[in-house]
C-alpha cells in the first residue's frame, strides 16, 4: 500500500540548495562560526606543521648509542698533576670496569651544544673555500665507544694517535669523516672519497682513511649537523672528558661506579659534569619540547572552543527552529532527514570556513617561513586540515542535530 | 478511508493525567469532507494529531488507508505522513527563511521526487492557489490568506489521500477564511478526503459531514451546533480548561 519508491539518497534531495539559501538569510551567526573555523584551521595547521618539523628534527639520530652512553670530565689542579698519565690511567681503569664496553677521551660530545669546528677543503690554498665541520679527537677506541660504524676504510691504529698540546695548531695527517661530509666535499662520489686528500688550515693535507655512516656534530640547530671529522689525537690538557659506552641497562650503575673509582684513584683532580647522553638530548631539545607543548595546548584549546561554539550555535538554532522542525516532521521528514539537515548546514558553514582557512593558512605560513626561515608548508597539510576541521564541525553538530531529530512532530500543531 | 476504534489517548505530566481521547470511534470514507467542532480542550487537535500520525495513542485500533498504524515505527510513520497526508495548520507554519517555491518543495524532497517532477508539482500547485507569480517571495511578504494558500499548496503537492487541517481559518478574517474554504471545497471535489477542525459554525456547515467532539468522544451531529461552540469567535478564542482534566 505504501509508495514503492523510498526516499532517494541522492544529493538532489539533500536540501543543499534550500539550506544554502536559508543560510544566506541568517548570515551573521554562520559567518562568525565560519570565521572561527577558518581561524582555528589557520592556527592548527601551522602549529602541526611546526610540531612535525620540530619533532622530525628531534627524531634525527645522533649516530651514537644514546641509551647506554655517558660522559664525565676530570680537571686536574695539583702541582704534580700529569695530564697524559692520568688520562691513560683513567681510561684503563674505566675500560676494565664490569659493564663498560669501551671508553675514550673526547673533546666534545654530540647533542651537547659545545664543541670544536674546523674547515676542510679539497684543494690547498687560501683562495679556496672550505666546508665547515665539527671535530672529535679520539684514539683507536673512539669508534667503538661512540658506536659508529665504518662504511669504508679502517679505524685508527694505536700508532696513529698523536698527542695534542693545548696551543698546538697543526693536525694529524689522517682523518675519518662522516658519509655526509664525504658527499659534501666530493659531491656524488660517496665512498670514493676514501683515500683522497683534504686540506685543513688551508694547506695542511689529511688523508681520508675512513668513512663512518652517521655521526652528529654537537650543535643540533646547525643545518650541516652531520658534517663531522674524527682525528687520531689524545689531548694533553688538565681538563679531560671521558665518553663511556656501557652494556645495555648498566649505564646508571656504571656511572656511579666510574665516578667513585675515579675519585678514589687520583685526588689531584676534581670530577664534574657527569651526564648521560639521554639527559644531554633532553637539554638539547628542551626549547623544542617546550614549544611543542605550548602549541599542542593552544591547538587543543582552540579546537575545543571552536567545537563548543558550533555546539552552541547549533543548539541555539535548534531551539529557535523547534516549530519549523516539528512542521518538517509533520510534512514527512524522518529523524534521519532532520539530523542530515543540521549536519549538511554545518558542512556548508564549515566549507566556507575551511576555504577561508586554507587561504589564511598559506598567508600565515608565508609569514612564519619568512620570520623563522622554515621550509614552506607541504601542500597536503591544507586538505588534511580542511578535512580535520570538517570532522570537528560534524562531530560538534551531531549532538544538537540528534536533539533536533527528537523534537516531537506534534509541535507543529501544539506550538503557537 | 480512515477508521478509529476505541482510541484512548492519555497525556501524563508530572502529577496530572489528562484523558484527551477516550473510546474515540470514527470512520471516514474516501472523499469525505469532515468538519470537526467541539469545545476547547475537548480533544480535537489530539484526534487530528493521531489521525495525522504526529502522535501515538495508548489503546485502540487505527487503520489509515488499510494500514494498521499501531505497530509502525517512527520512520514508517514519517513515510506514511509524507505520502498519504497533507497538513494545514492554524498558523500556516511556513518556513520563514524559504521562499514559496522552496516551502512547497519541502515535502517533495522527503518524497524523493526528481528535480523536474518537483518543479512541475510546485509550479502547478502554487498556480492552483493563485500564487504562481510569487514563487520567489518570502512568506513574510504575503498576507495571512496568501500564506495559508501556500500551506495548502505545500500540503497538496505530494497528492495525499488526506488533508488534515487544524483551524485553517483561525487566523484569517472572514473573507479570507471564505476563500480558503472555497479552495478546500475545490480540493475535496477533486477527490481528496478532508478533515478540518474549526470553531466557525458557518464554515462547518459547508462540509458534507460534521462531527462534534466533547470530552474526548465523538458525537455525530446533523447541522446544528452546540451553543457553546457556536458562540466562539476565532479572534476571542482562548484556551479553556478541558472537561476531562
Ligand atoms: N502535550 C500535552 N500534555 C498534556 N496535556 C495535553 C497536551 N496536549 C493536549 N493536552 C490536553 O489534552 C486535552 C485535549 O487537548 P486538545 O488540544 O486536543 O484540545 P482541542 O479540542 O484541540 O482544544 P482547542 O479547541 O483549544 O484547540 C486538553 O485538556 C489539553 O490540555
Ligand atoms: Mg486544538
Amino acid at each position: 500500500m505504501t509508495d514503492s519508491k523510498s526516499p532517494s539518497f541522492f544529493a538532489e534531495n539533500w536540501e543543499i540548495g534550500p539550506i544554502f539559501r536559508a543560510l544566506l538569510r541568517n548570515k551573521v551567526g554562520a559567518m562568525l562560526i565560519a570565521l572561527q573555523i577558518a581561524f582555528t584551521m589557520t592556527i592548527v595547521v601551522n602549529a602541526i606543521y611546526i610540531i612535525v618539523e620540530r619533532s622530525d628534527k628531534m627524531q634525527r639520530p645522533s649516530g651514537i648509542d644514546e641509551a647506554n652512553s655517558f660522559y664525565i670530565s676530570s680537571v686536574g689542579f695539583s702541582h704534580d698533576f700529569n695530564s697524559l698519565v692520568t688520562t691513560q690511567e683513567d681510561l684503563n681503569l674505566i675500560r676494565s670496569l664490569d659493564g663498560v664496553i669501551d671508553a675514550v677521551q673526547i673533546n666534545a660530545v654530540p647533542l651537547s651544544g659545545s664543541g670544536w669546528s674546523m674547515s676542510l677543503q679539497t684543494q690547498p690554498g687560501t683562495e679556496f673555500d672550505g666546508t665547515g665541520t665539527a671535530v672529535y679527537m679520539i684514539d683507536e677506541h673512539g669508534l667503538n665507544s661512540l658506536d659508529v660504524a665504518l662504511v669504508a676504510g679502517e679505524n685508527f691504529s694505536p700508532t696513529d694517535i698523536q698527542t695534542r698540546q693545548s696551543s698546538q695548531t697543526h693536525w694529524p695527517d689522517k682523518v675519518i669523516i662522516t658519509l655526509a661530509m664525504a658527499n659534501r666535499l666530493f659531491p656524488d662520489e660517496g665512498l670514493a672519497a676514501l683515500g683522497k686528500t683534504v686540506y685543513i688550515n688551508d694547506i695542511e693535507p689529511m688523508i681520508i682513511t675512513g668513512i663512518v655512516d652517521q655521526l652528529q656534530a654537537p650543535w643540533v640547530g646547525w643545518d650541516n649537523v652531520e658534517n663531522v671529522m674524527l682525528t687520531p689525537e689524545i689531548r694533553d690538557a688538565k681538563s679531560s672528558r671521558y665518553f663511556v659506552r656501557t652494556k645495555p641497562g648498566q649505564r646508571d650503575r656504571v656511572m656511579n661506579e666510574v665516578e667513585s673509582q675515579l675519585a678514589k684513584s687520583n685526588s689531584g683532580r676534581i670530577l664534574r659534569d657527569m651526564r648521560s647522553v639521554e639527559g644531554t638530548r633532553l637539554r638539547a631539545y628542551r626549547d623544542n619540547s617546550a614549544m611543542i607543548s605550548i602549541l599542542v595546548t593552544v591547538m587543543t584549546i582552540l579546537v575545543i572552543v571552536t567545537g563548543l561554539g558550533i555546539v552552541g550555535l547549533a543548539s541555539f538554532s535548534v531551539n529557535q527552529r523547534k516549530k519549523q522542525i516539528g512542521t518538517r516532521r509533520a510534512l514527512g521528514a524522518s529523524q534521519l532527514s532532520i539530523v542530515r539537515y543540521f549536519m549538511l548546514e554545518n558542512f556548508l558553514i564549515s566549507s566556507a570556513g575551511v576555504v577561508i582557512g586554507a587561504a589564511l593558512t598559506i598567508v600565515l605560513n608565508i609569514v612564519l617561513v619568512d620570520a623563522f626561515s622554515l621550509d614552506p608548508i607541504a601542500w597536503y597539510y591544507i586538505p588534511l586540515g580542511m578535512v580535520a576541521l570538517w570532522l570537528v564541525g560534524q562531530l560538534a553538530v551531531f549532538g544538537p542535530a540528534r536533539k533536533a531529530a527528537n523534537i516531537a512532530p506534534a509541535l507543529a500543531t501544539r506550538s503557537v | 478511508m480512515l477508521t478509529m476504534k476505541d482510541i484512548k489517548k492519555i497525556y501524563r505530566t508530572d502529577s496530572i493525567e489528562t484523558h484527551a481521547l477516550r473510546d474515540f470511534n470514527l470512520h471516514v470514507n474516501e472523499g469525505d469532507f469532515v468538519a470537526v467542532t467541539g469545545p476547547s480542550g475537548s480533544g480535537k487537535t489530539t484526534f487530528l494529531n493521531i489521525a495525522g500520525l504526529l502522535e501515538t495513542f495508548e489503546e485502540g485500533r487505527f487503520e489509515l488507508d488499510g494500514v494498521d498504524i499501531s505497530h509502525q515505527n517512527d520512520a514508517a510513520r514519517s513515510r506514511l505522513r509524507n505520502q498519504k497526508i497533507g497538513f494545514v495548520f492554524q498558523s500556516f507554519n511556513l518556513i520563514p527563511d524559504l521562499n514559496l517555491f522552496d516551502n512547497v518543495d519541502v515535502p517533495l524532497r522527503y518524497r524523493g521526487f526528481s528535480r523536474q517532477e518537483r518543479k512541475k508539482r510546485i509550479e502547478h500547485n502554487l498556480e492552483m492557489v493563485g500564487l504562481g507569480n510569487r514563487m520567489k517571495h518570502l512568506p513574510a511578504q504575503l498576507s495571512g490568506g496568501q500564506q495559508q494558500r501556500v500551506a495548502i499548496a505545500r500540503a497538496l503537492a505530494g497528492e495525499p489521500r488526506f488533508l488534515l487541517a487544524d483551524e485553517p481559518t483561525g487566523n484569517l478574517d472572514s473573507s479570507m477564511a471564505q476563500s480558503v474554504m472555497a479552495l478546500l471545497k475545490d480540493i475535496n471535489a477533486n477527490g481528496t478526503t478532508i478533515i478540518m477542525v474549526t470553531h466557525d459554525a458557518g464554515l462547518a456547515t459547508q462540509a458534507n459531514r460534521n462531527i462534534h467532539v466533547s470530552d474526548g468522544k465523538v458525537s455525530e451531529k446533523a447541522m446544528s451546533l452546540s451553543p457553546e461552540a457556536a458562540q466562539f469567535k476565532p479572534s476571542q478564542h482562548k484556551r479553556v480548561v478541558g472537561l476531562s482534566e
